[in-house]
């Protein structure tokens, strides 16, 4: 679960693909995978206007992805 | 309507500076999107955050904005027409708190996203949220843009945008994510200040300028008129739209607290072409001309705020329709004969 309410936060989308977004916890961040750009999260609120997000370098995506699926194996753990 | 609008806009904002950015010139990877190409920029939405952000924290000390709780309470006041209730609702920028603080004394919302484009605006809701102790509604925060919502589509009930949507360059395109974001039935609620906004500021500063300067440059912002409101409804492709004006008068001691006004509730010019030069010298004649021009018996002056109301919803087999053309089954000649003989 992120910082963010559960259930409400399942309404929110990437603003600029409309599709959904995945939360590092890493970085605090929220993750548009289909445009590789994340979005900052400033005290518990996430900022998706589209110019705050960052453009992911492929290396960057590819270290966030694998990340969270060890965090995703740890917590099964 | 884009186009129309849009071009509309444009004449008056363009009226007399001649250069025109070009919609691309800016090397902001948003800009470049699918969804619209053609697309004009009129307002500067940096500066508009910038805007908000400082009007944010000149909230606080006049948190009890008349003018801005009469909206929202005429804006809200629509909910109680409605039968249906709404559940989740979404909450756009413009003036928030007012309405935020209305919808937590309605006992009809569950949860509430709340937008705006500014984050100092957002974090003030919250803070006043959380000295509320409110616990009865979820509430989310997030700082997003109207034109850019990033909202999971059929996924709320309601839509209100308070005082913000004016200030959007593409109107029809965030009216119409708004409608994507709604749950079939769902109702968009918005007021947008309408083009006979802030006429008599206009009219001083169109006098003063041409004075002083011998020329002029826009510096109130071009708005929406009337009648395009229906057909922006139209156009994003809400069905029963209504739409309605209101007129408040708003007295103030002299133009210069007009000016201060319009900076607390972060409504002060961002047209991307504007003269960012003010000279003293034109901002006095302004007020000395608006003072001379249209103050009142009392020695207030008034500001005149048009405000266009509109509702539509999302379309749903439950709705009303009109019936197909020719579809009747009884002529008119036979209700006359039925009725017309009694009268």
């Amino acid at each position: 679960m992120g910082p963010v309410g559960k259930r409400l936060w399942e309404v929110l989308v990437c603003p600029l693909s409309k599709h959904p977004l995945r939360y590092c916890q890493e970085t605090n961040s929220l993750i548009s995978d289909a445009i590789a750009v994340s979005f900052p999260i400033k005290n518990g609120i996430p900022c998706l206007v589209p110019q705050d997000g960052k453009i992911l370098e492929e290396q960057d995506a590819t270290d966030a992805n694998s990340s969270a699926m060890n965090e995703e194996h740890q917590g099964r753990r | 309507m884009t186009r129309h609008l849009a071009s509309y806009m444009l004449r008056s904002a363009s009226a007399c500076t001649s250069r025109i950015r070009h919609p691309f010139a800016a090397a902001s990877f948003c800009t470049d999107t699918s969804t619209s190409s053609s697309r004009v920029k009129i307002f500067d939405r940096q500066l508009k955050r910038k805007q908000r952000d400082r009007a944010a924290w000149l909230m606080p000390s006049n948190s009890d904005d008349p003018f801005l709780n009469t909206v929202a309470h005429n804006l809200l006041d629509r909910l109680q027409d409605c039968k249906k209730t709404f559940p989740t609702a979404l909450c756009l920028g413009g003036s928030l708190l007012p309405v935020t603080r209305s919808l937590y004394t309605q006992r009809t919302i569950e949860k509430l996203i709340v937008m705006d484009a500014s984050y100092e605006m957002v974090q003030l809701c919250k803070n006043a949220e959380d000295a509320s102790n409110n616990d009865n509604i979820e509430t989310l925060y997030v700082v997003a843009d109207e034109e850019f919502l990033p909202i999971k589509e059929s996924s709320v009930d309601l839509v209100i945008s308070c005082l913000g949507l004016h200030w959007t360059n593409d109107l029809p395109g965030a009216m119409i994510q708004s409608r994507l974001a709604l749950k079939p039935d769902g109702l968009f609620l918005a007021a947008i200040l309408g083009g006979e906004t802030l006429k008599e500021l206009r009219i001083a500063c169109t006098v003063a300028q041409m004075e002083r300067e011998g020329g002029i440059s826009p510096r109130v912002s071009p708005l929406a008129q009337v009648r395009d409101a229906g057909n922006l409804l139209t156009r994003a492709g809400f069905t029963l739209p209504g739409v309605d004006v209101d007129e408040y008068t708003v007295k103030y001691e002299s133009a210069l607290e007009l000016i201060e006004h319009l900076r607390a509730m972060g409504e002060t010019n961002s047209l991307f072409q504007m003269n960012t030069i003010l000279k003293r010298d034109t901002a006095l004649a302004t007020a000395a001309i608006y003072d001379s021009m249209f103050a009142e018996e009392d020695g207030t002056v008034p500001a005149t705020f048009q405000v266009i109301y509109m509702t539509g919803w999302r379309e749903h087999p439950s709705q009303q329709k009109a019936k197909t053309r020719g579809s009747a089954t009884i002529s008119f000649k036979d209700i006359q004969k039925q009725f017309g003989n009694h009268s």
